[in-house]
């Protein structure tokens, strides 16, 4: 895995025209990013914080696709319990 | 407990491949008839590693165009599962969430990976514990995109029931 980033690093920095550390610094603050919004639709799954707040923290399309998910998932253990 | 419903299913593509990267894919033989299209066929043949049909018990089919891809915005294995499972009354398994939209929009049942596992579990395939194991690697071990809360959020209705 290690060796697979490295080269990718690589290829992006080539095909970006940029420097492989300005490539490593992009990664770091989106993987941040997804990191965050993770967090913020945890909260708001766990009922820790309320649905406007989600939506001004991390964006309503996420906070949508997020209770989409959440009902599929609900639909499918109450099919799959009483089937 | 009424009398077991027998459960005729058409599964997409995707969810054969998100079951068979949580090494899970034999618990589809949970479901009493496993139909999966010819298109669906195709697909899997087209990756890498296409999961091993072989040891589960299937019936492939070529669907009837009920829906064409140009009514919505699936994609062939999709379209080939639904239309399956208009023309037979089952259940249609997918992951993609546009598709359950589809799928509901038809008034056709419509369930993912997370539902097999649960099912494999009222059915005496796995115990609790493995099937919590398994729907916590639908979410960090394959490719099937969905935020871990949800994943816990199941997986506390499983652990909530009586069984």
């Amino acid at each position: 895995m290690a060796a697979e980033i490295t080269d990718r690093v690589q290829e992006l920095a080539e095909a970006r025209g940029v420097a492989e550390s300005e490539i490593l610094e992009r990664a770091l603050e989106r993987g941040v990013e997804d990191l965050w919004t993770d967090l913020v639709l945890a909260r708001y799954v766990d009922g820790e914080i309320d649905r406007a707040r989600a939506i001004k923290l991390v964006g309503r399309d996420h906070v949508k696709r997020a209770e989409r998910e959440v009902k599929a998932v609900e639909d499918d253990i109450t099919w799959g319990l009483d089937a | 407990m009424g009398p077991r419903r027998v459960i005729v299913a058409v599964a997409d593509t995707g969810s054969l491949i998100h079951l068979e990267e949580a090494d899970a894919l034999d618990l589809l033989s949970t479901v009493d008839e496993l139909v999966i299209p010819q298109t669906v066929y195709d697909e899997l043949e087209v990756g890498d590693d296409p999961p091993t049909l072989s040891s589960i018990a299937h019936e492939v089919v070529r669907a009837r165009q009920n829906l064409t891809q140009v009514d919505h915005s699936l994609d062939p294995g999709e379209t080939a599962a639904l239309n399956a499972a208009i023309g037979r009354d089952a259940v249609l398994l997918t992951d993609d969430l546009e598709a359950r939209n589809v799928a509901e929009d038809e008034n056709v049942e419509v369930y993912g990976s997370i539902g097999v596992i649960a099912l494999a579990y009222t059915r005496g395939r796995t115990s609790k514990q493995e099937a919590a194991d398994l729907m916590r690697a639908l979410q960090r071990e394959t490719s099937l995109f969905v935020t871990d809360a949800v994943i816990e959020r199941g997986i506390s209705l499983l652990q909530a029931e009586g069984h």
